[in-house]
């Protein structure tokens, strides 16, 4: 007998000892916010930045897997009504948000009512498009009427901007939610420091992942993420080096000395769905005309732009979707796309009327010389330099430009004026929705010719539900908008991220956020 | 560098007590360049400054490369025999951007300050000239100028007007006119008791003709002295809108955003921010000897 | 004195409505607005029409510019500074702890430049046109020469990456206030070192210190009982300048350091175009500016009476 007390006594230590060194494990992982959000409750804002803190908190009814497929998340399941414009959903039974309220078909309800009603304004109505009526049909259940068939409505249900809040605590904050907004999600706010931090802790109850795209099937490894507001690259890249920071997104600039220190692991995200671009005011001469806008396509030497604004971490864009849409069609880019070709920009611009008649060295037509303005939005280095090598270029063939930059929140809006020629413009998204935001009637700026061609193909696109007659839907929109050179597509950057070699796990679903409950500190 | 572009030079400090006494140099204008020309401090000042004019004049003949003309294959290069400065990220000769960055520098302090200048002379002569309640109205209107956050004042005319070099220096010389108005306001105000001033009104000289035969020229000194300290403020200033993402707009080779533009390259390809950094360094401090040493040579009273 | 007081405090009244005049007639001038800027890019305006017609209402941004003049000075006198448009939350949340925060950078680099820039013009003075004082003047001159935002990069890269004395992300402690303080401290020591200095030498060049050196006092009884009290007072006269100098420079060296002032939040809420925020920091760092020289003035006045009070 009392030869096995010791061992059993030595248990309870040995035991003790464990988990005493546990919690050292499950440790604080800091990320970097390039702004303060300007508010978290998914209503009241579209913003990337508020996105992408929303995003650890609020899970949505569906999601899109690496594959570019809906799969239920919050739901079980979907049917569609035969004539394509009800979504019934089926609600996962037995979940709850942080605050005890159970999610239930009120709950969604609730918050879809919120985003409809237009006394609300919020910028998220018109993501979910024709959405008409949200409604309970049973414990379980909820019906999602379109007064059209809304292709892209899987999409739109899967972005943070449809993630559910509860009901209860809504009601109960009042203006207050926007500061700690409450779901369903592996994370809790717990703090909100304006203009320097957001911290976040783990919900420990969280439901089991529903989710193939996470590896970890319950609640985070991590304990807390802090997400640091740092405005300044400089200072992001220093906190990195000093560890202040987990991981950070980088510019291209600084990738050079992450990349090879073996302190750091850099993770490069070719998926994602962006897009640099030249638009065109065709309400002025002459950008109505689409050999010129063809011809500036072929002036521009995309690689010297992939090179000079993202460091090589980007690739050269002949097609108005990029590349990591479900959709996008190769052959029709490369058919109709405008490589890099100088003599052919001359011979267009010549085709249209444009030569050096007076031998200066600048294009002129009727006697008038070419001389162009470009806009853009500042504080971007890489919209910068890819501006200059585009005049540049077009400088080669002789079609002086100046460059214009203002803060976006005055360059955008004043696209909607007249007096200007062509602007640099650059949209993220996941879906090949965005070619109807953009290009549908007369563009999203109202300077484009409506093209009955055009609008009828972008039509027929967002309302095919059927995904197979969806895709071929949108490579025919690819091919009538590259006939049309409706815009110069440029580059599609990727995003570089930094992170410290004592983390793993961390990656980036089909949409580009982050699935944080699979990040590992070792 | 102060972001304030109305400086606190001892002399200006109420309105009433101007410091520096108003009035012709002393022994005259000859007499004051010859005192320059034995300041040893403003004798480098002064060779700075004459080196950035010289090189904005003759920028086409002794630059040697295109400043604009891109060369994406020789982008950041160190300092060598073929780029003395090196290149930058977009391949283009820094030697030659800093050369032709020497005309932006002289717009960006000539323009501004004479913005600054002519619109401060305007208010400052009309409060002092005019009666007790153009006096009172003007200096409250300096006041309120004062009075508004320096950057918001140029942001707000910047934002009203469209970012561009040329409203950066409206901004920076709307901002700067306060100051000047306050001087040239005491100044006036001390010259036209002076007794000369006295002398010629008992001999019926009019109020235009007196001010511009007799007060302008007078206040001179204390102008060029002032206009000395601003100038620099003025480079900084356009050099702080530049890093807003503000003022010259790319490619223009102003050093202000070539110093903003490059500043990722600190650490990895130091030429590239150090390059426009030192001319700015080195063209303010050359301002700032030259100044220093017109300070001494001008006012009486300075002479240290 | 108290009639004086009472003059300069009325003085102020008419200053302070005057740029509320300013800011609300540059808000007409200005050709966007916040609302469209929160909508920009998310939604097409056509669209999202009657939604930014409802904020504007609610905002009061439908109507001219010199009625939302008129409601805003009644809702300031009443205390309400109102709601940002960005966020909608109040005003006074956001911007109150960034006014403490301005306020202590200010003032600490008020006390770095004080003590540095009086240091340096004493020692200057004192041995004038030695080494120290070559010295001591050049490196004001290098101060005043570079411009803020490089300074500081090159400061966060050395003390904190370089030699992790100092954290590189600002959390608004003590620790993060050294670097932005001793940036902007260090300019502004210099305008006050020459002062000090010119006041100094001229002190110190007068026969009756000749005097008192020759009774056999000490050299710091000459120095900072005689010399020193008068650069004081030639600083006292253009404190107020100097603070306006420090409340103007903070804003860019806020930015550049991250430091959670009202400065780094005004320049973003111009670019968000956020009236109500910039509104309220123009109006809050006018009247502090203003308050700041009404003291300065009356200390002076106190001070020195023979200053003529006009």
């Amino acid at each position: 007998m009392r030869r096995f007390v010791r061992p059993i006594l030595m248990v309870p230590v040995f035991v003790a000892g464990i988990t005493a060194a546990l919690p050292a494990m499950a440790q604080t992982v800091n990320l970097r916010l390039g702004e303060d959000p300007e508010s978290l409750y998914n209503v009241q804002t579209n913003s990337l930045t508020a996105n992408g803190v929303i995003n650890y908190v609020l899970e949505r009814l569906v999601y899109i897997d690496q594959s570019g497929t809906p799969q239920p998340w919050l739901s079980s399941g979907w049917t569609v009504s035969d004539d394509q414009t009800q979504i019934t959903f089926t609600l996962r039974e037995g979940l709850t948000f942080t605050d005890g309220t159970p999610f239930d078909p009120a709950a969604v309800v609730a918050h879809f009512n919120t985003v409809l009603d237009p006394a609300v304004a919020s910028p998220q109505l018109a993501t979910q498009g024709p959405l008409t009526s949200v409604e309970a049909t049973g414990p379980m259940t909820v019906v999602f009427t379109y007064s059209e068939p809304f292709a892209p409505a899987f999409n739109a249900l899967s972005g943070v901007g449809a993630g559910i809040n509860s009901p209860t605590a809504v009601a109960a904050a009042g203006s207050d939610y926007a500061r700690m907004p409450v779901g369903t999600g592996a994370f809790i706010v717990e703090q909100w420091i304006p203009g320097t931090s957001i911290t976040l802790v783990r919900n420990d109850d969280f439901h089991e992942q529903f989710r193939s795209d996470i590896q970890n099937p319950g609640p985070a490894h991590v304990e807390r993420i802090v997400l640091n507001v740092i405005t300044e690259e400089g200072v992001a890249q220093a906190a990195l080096e000093t560890g202040e920071l987990s991981a950070a997104a980088l510019q291209a600039d600084a990738i050079a000395q992450f990349v090879d220190n073996p302190d750091f692991q850099t993770i490069i995200n070719k998926s994602s769905g962006n897009l640099t671009f030249l638009e065109f005011n065709q309400q002025t001469a002459p950008f109505d005309d689409a050999r010129v806008r063809m011809a500036i396509g072929h002036a521009i030497d995309r690689d010297a732009a992939v090179m000079a604004a993202w460091d090589g971490y980007a690739q050269a864009a002949f097609g108005p979707l990029s590349a990591a849409i479900p959709g996008y069609d190769q052959a029709v880019v490369d058919e109709l796309g405008t490589p890099y070709d100088p003599e052919k920009a001359l011979a267009l611009f010549a085709e249209a009327g444009w030569t050096d008649s007076d031998g200066d060295g600048i294009l002129d037509k009727d006697g008038a010389a070419a001389s162009f303005t470009i806009l853009s939005y500042a504080g971007f280095t890489s919209i910068d330099r890819t501006l200059q090598v585009i005049q540049a270029n077009l400088a080669d063939i002789g079609v002086p430009v100046d460059l214009q930059t203002s803060d976006w929140g005055a360059f955008y809006p004043s696209l909607l004026e007249d007096g200007w020629d062509m602007d640099l413009m650059r949209w993220t998204w996941d879906d090949a929705d965005v070619l109807n935001q953009i290009y549908a009637g007369d563009g999203h700026r109202d300077k484009l010719t409506p093209n009955a061609d055009i609008d009828n193909i972008l039509n027929r696109c967002s309302t095919t539900m059927e995904p197979a007659a969806r895709l071929s839907c949108v490579s025919d929109a690819q091919r009538a908008l590259l006939e049309n050179m409706t815009a110069v597509p440029i580059l599609t950057n990727w995003e570089v991220v930094a992170v410290q070699s004592n983390i793993s796990g961390y990656g980036f679903d089909h949409a580009g956020y982050l699935l944080a409950t699979d990040i590992k500190v070792e | 560098m102060n972001l304030d572009a109305n400086p606190a030079p001892a002399a200006l400090a109420a309105y009433d007590d101007p410091g520096i006494v108003a009035g012709p140099p002393r022994g005259g204008f000859r007499a004051m360049l010859r005192r320059l020309w034995r300041h040893r401090s403003g004798k480098i000042g002064g060779g700075l400054v004459l080196l950035i004019i010289f090189c904005a004049i003759f920028a086409p003949w002794i630059a040697p490369y295109d400043p604009l003309k891109l060369a994406m294959l020789d982008r950041l290069q160190p300092p060598s025999l073929a780029h003395p400065f090196g290149t930058d990220e977009l391949g283009r000769d820094l030697l030659s951007r800093v050369i032709y960055g020497t005309r932006y520098m002289i717009l960006v302090s000539v323009v501004s300050t004479g913005i600054a200048a002519t619109g401060g002379i305007f208010l400052g002569l009309l409060a002092a000239a005019g009666g007790r309640w153009t006096d009172l109205l003007v200096m409250r209107l300096v006041d309120i100028m004062l009075a508004f956050p320096y950057i918001l004042l140029l942001l707000a005319v910047i934002a009203i007007l469209g970012p561009s070099l040329i409203t950066a220096l409206v901004a920076v010389g709307i901002a700067a006119m306060p100051g000047f108005a306050r001087l040239v306001r005491g100044e006036t105000l001390s010259v036209r008791e002076s007794e000369y001033v006295e002398a010629m009104r008992v001999l019926g000289a009019g109020t235009l003709r007196i001010t511009f035969r007799t007060i302008l020229p007078n206040i001179a000194s204390p102008l060029i002295i002032y206009a000395s300290y601003t100038m620099p403020l003025a480079v900084l200033s356009a050099a702080a809108l530049s890093f807003l993402g503000l003022g010259a707009q790319p490619p223009l080779p102003e050093w202000g955003a070539m110093l903003v533009q490059s500043r990722s390259f600190l650490r990895t390809s130091t030429w590239v921010v150090a390059a426009p950094g030192f001319a700015i360094f080195f063209a303010i401090i050359g301002l700032n000897l030259l100044g220093n040493a017109l300070r001494d040579v001008l006012d009486p009273k300075a002479r240290t | 004195m108290t009639a004086y007081i009472a003059r300069r405090l009325a003085m102020t009244i008419p200053v302070l409505f005057g740029i509320l005049f300013v800011t609300f007639l540059m808000k007409a001038l200005i050709p966007t607005d916040a609302v469209l800027a929160l909508y920009s890019g998310t939604v097409s305006e056509d669209k999202a029409a009657e939604a930014i017609a409802a904020i504007r209402a609610k905002y009061d941004l439908d109507k001219p510019w010199y009625h939302q003049f008129v409601l805003y000075v009644g809702d300031v006198a009443r205390g309400d500074l109102g709601e940002s448009v960005r966020t909608r939350q109040p005003v006074i949340d956001e911007i109150g702890y960034r006014y403490v925060n301005t306020m202590i950078l200010t003032l600490a680099s008020l006390v770095v430049a004080l003590i540095v820039g009086l240091s340096t013009g004493i020692a200057s003075a004192y041995w004038k046109g030695t080494w120290i004082d070559e010295v001591a003047m050049g490196i004001g001159l290098l101060g005043i020469s570079m411009p803020a935002f490089f300074f500081g990069l090159i400061l966060i890269f050395f003390f904190s990456v370089q030699l992790r004395w100092l954290p590189v992300m600002n959390a608004g402690d003590w620790k993060g206030l050294i670097l932005p303080a001793l940036t902007l401290g260090l300019i502004e020591a210099a305008p006050i070192s020459r002062i000090t200095r010119a006041s100094m030498i001229e002190v110190l060049s007068q026969d009756y210190v000749k005097a008192i050196r020759a009774k056999g006092l000490p050299e710091s009884h000459v120095v900072f009982r005689h010399a020193l009290p008068n650069a004081l007072l030639s600083i006292l006269t253009i404190l107020g300048l100097l603070i306006g100098g420090l409340l103007g420079g903070a804003f860019i060296i806020e930015v550049v350091f991250g430091w959670r002032g009202i400065g780094e939040l005004a320049v973003k809420a111009i670019g968000w175009r956020d009236f109500t925020i910039t509104q309220a920091i123009i109006l809050v760092s006018a009247t502090t500016y203003v308050m700041i020289n009404l003291v300065i003035d009356i200390l002076y006045a106190w001070a020195d009476p023979r200053i003529k009070l006009g």
